[in-house]
């Protein structure tokens, strides 16, 4: 077993231990910080597939933008749910049949296929390289400007409409 | 196929989606300018707007005789994309007629921008010929008919319809997210034409393609609705405004339908007698379900919901047939389907505006009160029980004839059981419309001019399909072609 | 070095400990939690595809940053949602959303 190998044992406990801490919590504000340390995790992961820069995305994005918004749509929802209350459902059982009914049919479909025991070939250039390329990638019309300028509208409009939404009536019965 | 390189003509092929984008941007600066005296006019500014650019891309996006990837790949140039979009942005332009007027939204031009978004990401999703685009285009369709549905911050129904919407969209849409990662992983490719050629080597068991083929299809059961991932739509098309609702029943819905046919189409013809068999199941159960369930439905929109599940049963059954008549009769299927739906939903709106009620008893009395809404309920609601002429029966007959062409004789006979029992109630609401009396008999229905409009181009329409359906089926023929 | 299939066994246990998540909570808020789970095994898969299948090619990373992109605004989305039902009837419990019935 190389250190690399054992680097990435350590990363993936971590990640399932967050996860599983994520979603078995009760105490939703403890959640989401399990949550953080899971998506930290995956973060680690990204810098061990060399791809630095979804790394730094990874940490902008889900660590800064995304948590943040849960921790504190947290607080302001934590008049509804006591922490005594039962934080999962009657059929918590089933729901759990159902995933590891589903984790077990994903790893039989990994079995078929043989090249996933590959070991990767070294990258050919640096890193750098790679991030010059993605960077020209998403504004190539040859190749996904596309889907460069449509996600940019779609978070416009969900900017906008997230706005909307989140915003109280303006009076009662009134026209909102 | 290659993909073929950048050239300035490629511009002409997105115009309608550029286009778009611009009309979002008006609405929203106009919403910022006008006082909100003036502001009642946005809906005819997105009303005409669309129009406009329904009528530019019936002459300037009009596919090349030869089907192309542009874009590096990301969109096909065919006829199917060139119908759908035609499709949407009719829908898109009579629900912004149904729209004005109504209170609430009227004159909020977050919606229209919104509502002009979302049919944007409509349009890309019947082009995507990319596992990238594809899941963006779903999303941009997705995450605006979030915000619609739920739009009436301050009714209980339509929040509690805009977060269910939103965590059953949520969850389906991420395990065909799960699945497309999967896709790309075997093949080491993304372009939907490219992919299709590495998985066919035979050198992927199908057990791999079924399972990437599983995943896929539950989001896209999602956005047709079909058994089992129909749950969310009876109470998504109860709370949502009565136009969000007719916009998700018919061009979400169709939209869906577009990239169901696409990638089964294109990226697993290999595992197709698999894929099929399953359909042919869903199909069966979907009509089944949506048509026993309605017959119990006391408010119209909830048995709205309920008749547009089993609507896309039966269209399923032209996909199943998995042969050009098959696809084209599913197309001419959702064509019919669209405007007629829009026709039904458009006296929904009407009634609730006068009446401010949905229940199916409060009709009681409508042919006395507004002799000329019963009779286009009278021709909406045939349509949709397919009875001739209209254009829900050429429809049904075709889908029908191509299960029959491809020897599931079993499977359109389920189907006529089906439309059987869909006549059942839809004569009941007819019956209460026409037979049964109410106190208020005298009250005339407020008709506004915008929704009347719209009332009456779809019933224009349902006549016309049915009545002079042969160069419309032509049509579909060609669109069908396009795919194989 | 790392077989490709520890990645991607790693993605299939978050995706299914989050989808765990998203079916047995009941509170509306821990499920879109379990939903952003889900989606961060999606990223993995996507990137270890991209490293040890095709990494000349950079379609894999695009399609990461795509994701990324939608994750922020379906998260704004949702939220925005669950605040504006939790101000209309103080519940972000999921099965007490039920003025319609299932």
């Amino acid at each position: 077993m190389t250190v690399l190998q054992i680097i990435f044992l350590g990363i993936s406990v971590i990640i399932v231990i967050g996860a599983l801490m994520t979603v078995s919590s009760p105490n939703l504000v403890h959640a989401a910080l399990w949550l953080i340390l899971a998506l930290a995790g995956v973060a680690a992961i990204f810098v061990l597939l060399e791809a630095s820069f979804l790394a730094v995305v990874q940490v902008a994005v889900y660590i800064d933008a995304i948590s943040i918004l849960i921790v504190i749509a947290v607080m302001l929802t934590r008049r509804a749910m006591g922490e005594t209350e039962r934080q999962i459902n009657r059929s918590w059982l089933l729901a759990a049949f159902a995933a590891f009914m589903v984790f077990s049919g994903i790893l039989s479909l990994f079995s078929q296929v043989p090249q996933l025991a590959n070991t990767p070939s070294d990258l050919v250039e640096s890193s750098e390289f790679y991030i010059q390329e993605l960077g020209k990638a998403l504004v190539n019309v040859d190749q996904s400007i596309i889907p460069f300028e449509v996600a940019s509208v779609l978070l416009l409009a969900a900017m906008i409409g997230a706005i909307f939404i989140a915003r109280p009536p303006e009076r009662a019965g009134g026209d909102s | 196929m290659p993909i073929v390189p950048f050239d300035t003509s490629m511009i002409a092929a997105i115009s309608a989606e550029l286009l778009l984008l611009l009309l979002a941007g008006v609405i929203l600066a106009v919403d910022m300018i006008w006082g909100s005296k003036q502001k009642d006019h946005l809906g005819w500014i997105t009303a005409g707007g669309l129009l406009f650019i329904l009528l530019i891309s019936l002459i300037f996006t009009r596919p090349e005789p030869v089907e192309r990837l542009i874009f590096g790949g990301m969109l096909r140039q065919d006829w199917l994309t060139f119908t759908f979009r035609l499709i949407f942005l009719f829908a898109a332009a009579i629900t912004s007629l149904l729209s004005i007027n109504l209170k609430g939204i009227t004159g909020r031009g977050e919606y229209y921008a919104l509502l002009v978004v979302t049919t944007l990401g409509m349009s890309l999703m019947a082009a995507s010929a990319d596992l990238i685009m594809l899941y963006l285009a779903i999303e941009t369709t997705s995450i605006p008919l979030y915000i619609l549905a739920g739009f009436m911050k301050s009714d209980d129904k339509s929040t509690e319809s805009g977060i269910k919407y939103f965590l059953f969209g949520a969850l389906t849409s991420t395990v065909m997210l799960y699945g497309f990662s999967l896709l790309y992983g075997f093949s080491g490719e993304t372009n939907l034409y490219l992919l299709s050629e590495r998985l066919t080597g035979g050198e992927i068991s199908i057990w791999v393609l079924g399972g990437a083929a599983l995943l896929v299809l539950v989001g896209f059961s999602f956005k047709v609705s079909a058994v089992p991932f129909h749950f969310w739509s009876p109470d998504v098309y109860e709370g949502a405004p009565t136009p969000i609702t007719a916009y998700i029943s018919t061009a979400s819905k169709a939209a869906g339908f577009a990239v169901l046919v696409r990638v089964m189409i294109t990226v697993f013809p290999e595992i197709s007698l698999y894929w099929t068999s399953i359909l042919a199941v869903v199909a069966t159960a979907t009509m089944t379900v949506g048509n026993m369930v309605a017959l119990a439905q006391k408010n119209i929109k909830r048995l709205l919901a309920y008749s547009s599940i089993a609507h896309a049963g039966y269209a399923l059954i032209g996909l199943v047939a998995f042969s050009e008549l098959g696809i084209a009769s599913l197309l001419f299927y959702l064509a019919a389907y669209v405007v007629t739906n829009l026709a039904a939903f458009a006296i929904v709106v009407f009634f609730a505006n006068t009446v401010g009620s949905d229940e199916i008893a409060d009709y009681a009395g409508l042919s006395r009160r507004s002799p000329g809404l019963a009779f286009a309920m009278l021709i909406a609601f045939l349509s949709l029980a397919g009875m001739p002429p209209l254009a829900g029966f050429v429809a049904k007959f075709y889908v029908f004839a191509a299960a029959v062409e491809s020897g599931l004789i079993w499977l359109a006979f389920v189907g006529v059981l089906n439309a059987i029992i869909g006549l059942y109630y839809y004569m009941t609401v007819l019956k209460v419309v026409y037979l049964y009396r109410s106190d208020d008999d005298e009250v005339p229905i407020a008709v506004s001019r915008p929704a009347a409009i719209a009332l009456g181009v779809s019933v224009i329409a349902v006549l016309g399909i049915g009545i002079a359906s042969g160069p419309w089926l032509g049509w579909a023929l060609d669109t069908a072609s396009s795919l194989f | 070095m790392i077989p490709l299939s520890w990645y991607l066994i790693l993605a299939a246990s978050i995706f299914c400990i989050g989808l765990y998540g998203v079916l047995a909570r009941r509170n509306a808020i821990a499920i879109l939690m379990g939903i952003e789970l889900m989606l961060n095994a999606v990223n993995i898969n996507l990137v270890a595809f991209w490293r040890y299948l095709t990494p000349s090619i950079i379609n894999g990373q695009v399609f990461a940053i795509i994701v990324f992109a939608v994750a922020a605004s379906e998260v704004a989305v949702g939220l925005a949602l669950i605040i504006s039902i939790y101000r209309r009837k103080t519940t972000v419990a999921v099965e007490e959303i039920n003025l319609m019935k299932w």
